[in-house]
């Protein structure tokens, strides 16, 4: 291996490159950038859900200052759209700001513009906006059975798409126990600790819109930027920065991305526009919402037959680009089996219209409700048969020698050994010691309870896969850019973002195990349009698959570049020669890249004139062949203490056995993990997104919107078990977001083993004191 | 989320504030460590035209026992009694709830005049003080008087203070060596504002509060009166019978919780 | 308008603001220093955490007008600070940050911890530490580091 002795390439747990300047406060995310002669930006939003006939009056005496719906138009500004492929979508504008309609409380109305934003803010409170109320629809089951309204008029109905996956559906008649479980899990939000944010400018020197935005996606929003303001590739520039944590939330355009830039072009300023953590919690960053009613059907041995299930999954109004208002229902229709073997499907999906913000794609993306629906069905079952669910699941996964395995639904694991994981998590819960802690009373009055979530999750979605779904985003393939600097460093640009994942360290890695240079001479740029190849961006837990693939298919042209100059230097045959520790290594010696790049960039004269110009500065790509996304999977498993007086649940241990295939960075992959199963905590008992009767938020802080801090899980072990995808290069498989997928599952599954002796379940996340309490009464 | 303009005036003495606020004619606020305010004035939930800082003001910060009375200055921070600078039992009872309030770099800021003076219903003072009991003092154009903490919180947001009033401090019962003690918060995480407050203090006279409610704290006569009678434990279920005889606008789930909070806060005091 | 002096990170200042100014945005829009991030601006995510006499506060809900006469330290005033220095290495090593927002409030609300409780062990470092909200980390790096630096100085 070219990484030789120096412990930096694939396995290491190196130290990221990254932390330097966040630990001295010299991060830079859009809020620190500041431009001269710069305005700030407050927007004007929807006091009510759902209204029509809208009217602003812009502050007398102020008007400039204030931009509304009406002036884009006349700017001849396009709306978002985005169109799905699926059959029966029905497709719907999200207008920037809103024109006569509106849709939620929240939804921008105009833009108020002054030098700092307290002034600003001063504006929005000046603006006056009339209209006239329509009945809201608030609850999806409503809005799908008995509608109040219509959120779009020449619908018809509410329902965005109606979609059915099925397979062998008779085939479920064939079973002896049938469980049938209504569940739900509610509507969260993303929150990163930095919010969404746009600084825009026209650059008259430049001819082009330079816009920084705390996005995972700049390449998108560039084009978004080029479709709805009509411009030229050439004439837009986005920069995402350091990025406050994203998790789906900015891999999603929002209308600020688009208004803000406008508005900077038309008062020939920069604008910068700073999301606050009201607007993020009431205006924006929406997720999760789905309800299921699901039944799983056996054997008497409680061998699974079939899966059935209606599912109603609450898009809110609108569609986000890319990924649009189906991403959700039709991915939960899918992928509803899980890491379980079924020989018979029949789901129904339905996306719904609601008054409430769009939902986005958040962490997990429609597996931590699959993952709930499905996980606590089983545990129904277990129930109904008296059996233990760690055995009945051990019964039903997808066993490591059926790898690789079509699933039902026409996908495909492509390895690893489900049961496996079951086993190491349920060997460290201690199943049997638990069962001999319930016999007997807790002194503190508490119940205990143990509970499994088993989850597999697609990685790095590809391009067959998202074209057969119909999704409105397809990605491709990725590139890397690399150049051996005159010091004999690389730099390499990539057009995936980084922020948190520790990219930045572990894709220098990659190249470190490809090429042996030194982890401190390999400088990793990304964010940036104008300087990082063409990407759709990091989400899907694709960017270590991808851009990881990409760095070392670059290397190894790079490396045979390389080479050939080292040939010549070492005077010998270019098969001769291999890479070793950041040398060519020839017969006779060996150079190393510094000599390399000395020569190519500062003393060519001493290279012969044929040598072939193409150098050390290389753009190649990869994706897997073929375009299969790798699956990882895990068991977490957990035990509850719940207090039957309060309703509040304490997690006492939690454990997590995981295949993530081939690691690259120990450190990071526990980090991505741990911080992932936090936020499905917080899915589990905390984060909720109330709405009142008349959709209005009741969450609109984070004095009313309860985030996981740190006390809420103290105890957390975890176990890797490495079964390299055969996908991909080192055979790795995306781990970004599973963490959060089945702690809500793996969660109600032990406080429903709590609360067995009342004969109750908890159906519904986040599990709150209230509903405990309400599930233990039998309401 | 930025604040609507106001002026922020520097007081230099007690008298210059209650002067401003009997002759203003706008909303004055007087802005103690502004824990509470400052988050409602980000908001705009709050819209002062003025705000009195008393930071400069002398006299406010002092805690001294003085026989049967503690004396507290309204600036005095939660962090001053989580430290333990208040002397004797009280200052334990005080020391475990101030504890328990929001987070250190808060307790550093707010202080415990402006908690009982801006009167959130979920805040710890209004209720812990009442279980102690003892007087508010306040500053008016009359020149100083004290109000009983019985009956000073007068609903979310609302005290007996006057307008043209400011608080300057607490005269509270000190708890003798012997007394007993249990504070009883529940919430949904550290720091976090409280769902329920049961409060319990078995001094000379026994008191029993039940807190973080939709309006003031109130006592609960009947708990107090067992504790008197020695009673030392409360089972929830007689916590709930109690407290459905108050007019409290709870529902099921909000009953349960003050009776449990209340249970537990007795069987801390006699743990 | 309102005059103040104050001390940020050793250095005198006097400036003239606004009154309804925040110290958060002194701090980072007028004197650009722009380490002291703002997460929630309702002093729950402690983001914005920075010293004040040597006590940690929430610079967004703290005006200002009242920082003024006080010595101010934000994370770009800890350099020849050894606490800092090395919960700084601690944060580094035991992976204690990924996207590094709430990581400059967190090293305050860290050093008070280190600096003012000696004794803490794990339960009460979680407490502790409950005023500053991570999204990214699930905390176990943070309390490790912090730990770490515990026991250095226990040792």
């Amino acid at each position: 291996m070219p990484d030789g002795a120096m412990g930096q390439g694939i396995g290491a747990s190196v130290l990221r490159k990254e932390d330097k300047r966040f630990l001295r406060g010299h991060g830079r995310y859009v809020a620190d950038i500041a431009r001269p002669r710069m305005l700030e930006a407050a927007i004007a939003r929807s006091p009510v859900a759902h209204a029509n006939g809208l009217k602003v009056v812009k502050p007398p005496g102020d008007e400039a200052r204030v931009f509304i719906a009406d002036d884009m138009a006349a700017d001849g500004v396009e709306p978002i759209h985005v169109v799905s492929k699926f059959p029966g979508h029905k497709a719907s504008d999200y207008p920037h700001l809103a024109t006569d309609k509106l849709r939620f409380v929240g939804e921008a109305i105009a833009v108020c513009l002054a030098d700092n934003r307290a002034a600003a803010e001063d504006l929005v409170a000046k603006t006056q906006i009339s209209f006239d109320p329509l009945p809201p629809v608030v609850e999806m089951l409503d809005a799908v059975e008995n509608p109040p309204a219509l959120v779009y008029d020449d619908w018809g109905d509410n329902v965005i798409l109606d979609s059915r996956f099925e397979e062998n559906v008779d085939g479920i008649n064939s079973a002896a126990v049938s469980v049938t479980r209504s569940l739900r899990m509610n509507r969260q939000a993303v929150n990163p600790l930095e919010g969404a944010a746009v600084l825009a400018e026209w650059d008259p020197r430049d001819e082009r819109l330079v816009v920084h935005s705390s996005s995972q996606i700049p390449h998108i929003l560039k084009n978004a930027l080029c479709e709805c303001l009509g411009l030229r590739q050439s004439q837009v520039h986005v920069i995402a920065p350091d990025v406050g944590g994203g998790f789906g939330y900015k891999c999603v355009l929002i209308p600020e991305e688009i208004y803000i830039p406008w508005v900077a072009m038309q008062v020939k300023r920069p604008v910068r526009w700073i999301q606050d953590r009201r607007e993020h919690l009431v205006a924006a960053a929406n997720a999760r919402e789905h309800h299921y009613s699901v039944t799983l059907h056996a054997d008497a041995d409680g061998t699974f037959i079939g899966v059935e299930a209606d599912i109603v999954v609450d898009s809110g109004a609108y569609s986000v680009y890319p990924h649009s208002n189906i991403l959700e229902s039709t991915m939960a229709g899918r992928t509803l089996h899980g890491p379980y073997k079924f020989s018979a499907y029949k789901v129904r999906s339905r996306a719904v219209a609601t008054n409430k913000p769009p939902i986005v794609p958040y962490r997990g993306v429609a597996r931590p409700g699959i993952c709930f629906a499905m996980e606590l069905a089983v545990d129904a079952m277990a129930r109904q048969l008296g059996r233990e669910p760690y055995d009945l699941r051990m019964q039903n996964l997808v066993p490591g020698d059926a790898m690789p395995y079509k699933t039902i639904t026409g996908g495909e694991f492509d390895s690893g050994d489900y049961p496996e994981a079951l086993r190491r998590a349920g060997s460290l819960i201690n199943v049997a010691a638990v069962r001999e802690r319930q016999a007997n009373r807790e002194a503190d009055g508490c119940l205990i309870g143990v509970g499994f979530g088993c989850y597999i999750e697609m990685t790095a979605l590809q391009t067959s896969a998202a074209a057969r779904a119909g999704l409105a985003a397809i990605p491709g393939y990725e590139q890397a850019h690399i150049r051996l600097t005159p010091d004999g460093g690389l730099e390499i640009g990539v057009g995936v973002q980084n922020h948190g994942q520790g990219m930045e360290t572990t894709l220098a890695q990659v190249a470190c195990e490809r090429l042996g240079v030194d982890i401190d001479m390999v400088a990793v740029r990304h964010g940036d349009t104008a300087t990082s190849p063409y990407s759709t961006g990091t989400y899907a837990s694709r960017s270590l698959i991808m851009a990881g693939g990409a760095v070392a298919r670059t290397c190894d042209v790079l490396g045979e570049n390389i080479r050939r100059i080292g040939a010549h230097l070492l005077q010998c045959e270019f098969d001769d020669t291999r890479i070793e520790a950041a040398s060519v290594v020839g017969p006779s010696g060996n150079v190393t890249f510094e000599e390399v790049a000395r020569v190519w960039h500062r003393n060519p004269e001493e290279l012969p004139a044929d040598i072939d110009p193409a150098g050390v500065e290389v753009t190649s790509g990869f994706r897997p062949k073929p375009d299969n996304s790798p699956f990882s999977y895990a068991t977490h498993a957990c035990i509850v203490s719940v207090d039957p007086e309060l309703g509040q649940v304490e997690i006492l241990d939690y454990v997590i056995s995981e295949d993530c295939g081939t690691i690259v960075n120990p450190m990071v992959v526990d980090g991505q993990i741990i911080g992932g199963a936090l936020q499905g905590v917080g899915t589990a008992l905390l984060e909720e997104s109330r709405y009142d009767a008349d959709g209005q938020p009741l969450s609109s802080t984070f004095a009313d919107y309860t985030m996981p801090g740190s006390t809420q899980l103290p105890k957390l072990r975890l176990d890797h078990l490495v079964t390299p995808s055969p996908l991909t290069e080192y055979g790795v498989k995306g781990l970004g977001e599973g963490g959060a997928i089945p702690p809500p599952a793996a969660i109600a599954n032990a406080v429903n083993d709590a609360l067995r002796g009342f004969n109750v379940e908890v159906t519904e996340t986040p599990i709150t004191p209230r509903r405990v309490l309400a599930t233990i009464a039998g309401e | 989320m930025k604040p609507a303009k106001f002026e922020h005036q520097r007081m230099t003495s007690v008298d210059d504030a209650v002067k401003a606020l009997g002759e203003a004619d706008k909303e004055i606020r007087v802005l103690g460590g502004g824990q509470s305010l400052g988050p409602m004035m980000n908001l705009r939930l709050a819209q002062p035209d003025v705000l009195l800082d008393l930071s400069r003001v002398d006299g406010l910060t002092d805690i001294e026992e003085d026989g049967n009375r503690l004396k507290i200055g309204s600036r005095v921070t939660h962090a001053r009694i989580e430290d333990g600078e208040v002397p004797g039992t009280t200052g334990a009872y005080m020391q475990f709830v101030a504890s328990g309030i929001s987070y250190r770099s808060v307790r550093n800021r707010g202080t415990i005049g402006g908690s009982v003076a801006h009167s959130d219903p979920a805040a710890d003072w209004p209720s812990a003080l009442l279980a102690l009991g003892g007087h508010v003092t306040a500053a008016g154009p009359e020149g100083l008087r004290t109000i009983s903490l019985d009956g000073f919180t007068v609903g979310p947001f609302s005290t007996g203070l006057g307008f043209d009033e400011v608080l300057t401090g607490f005269e509270l019962a000190v708890l003798g060596p012997g007394a007993r003690w249990g504070y009883y918060k529940v919430n949904r995480k550290p720091g976090e504002f409280a769902d329920a407050i049961g409060a319990i203090t078995v001094g000379a006279e026994p008191r029993a509060v039940c807190g973080a409610t939709e309006s003031a704290p109130f006592r609960v006569p009947e708990i107090e009166q067992r504790l008197s009678a020695g009673a030392d434990e409360l089972s929830v279920v007689d916590a709930r019978n109690i407290l459905e005889e108050h007019d409290t606008g709870f529902d099921d789930y909000e009953l349960q919780i003050h009776a449990v909070a209340l249970s537990r806060a007795v069987k801390r005091a006699f743990e | 308008m309102t005059e103040l002096s104050l001390k940020i990170n050793g250095e005198d200042i006097a400036a003239d603001v606004e009154h309804r100014l925040s110290l958060a945005d002194f701090i980072r829009d007028h004197r650009r220093l722009t380490g002291t991030h703002l997460g929630c601006e309702h002093g729950v995510c402690g983001a914005c955490t920075v010293l004040m006499d040597g006590e940690p506060v929430r610079s967004c809900i703290t005006l200002a007008a009242v920082a003024d006469g006080t010595e101010i330290t934000t994370i770009e005033g800890f350099d020849d600070d050894e606490p800092m220095s090395d919960l700084r290495q601690a944060f580094h090593e035991n992976h204690a940050l990924q996207c590094g927002y709430c990581t400059p409030g967190m090293l305050i609300a860290a050093r008070d911890i280190v600096t003012r409780l000696p004794d803490a062990e794990e339960d009460r470092v979680r407490l502790e530490l409950a005023g500053n909200l991570c999204r990214c980390t699930g905390y176990v790096g943070i309390v490790k580091a912090i730990l770490s630096v515990l026991d250095q100085g226990r040792a």
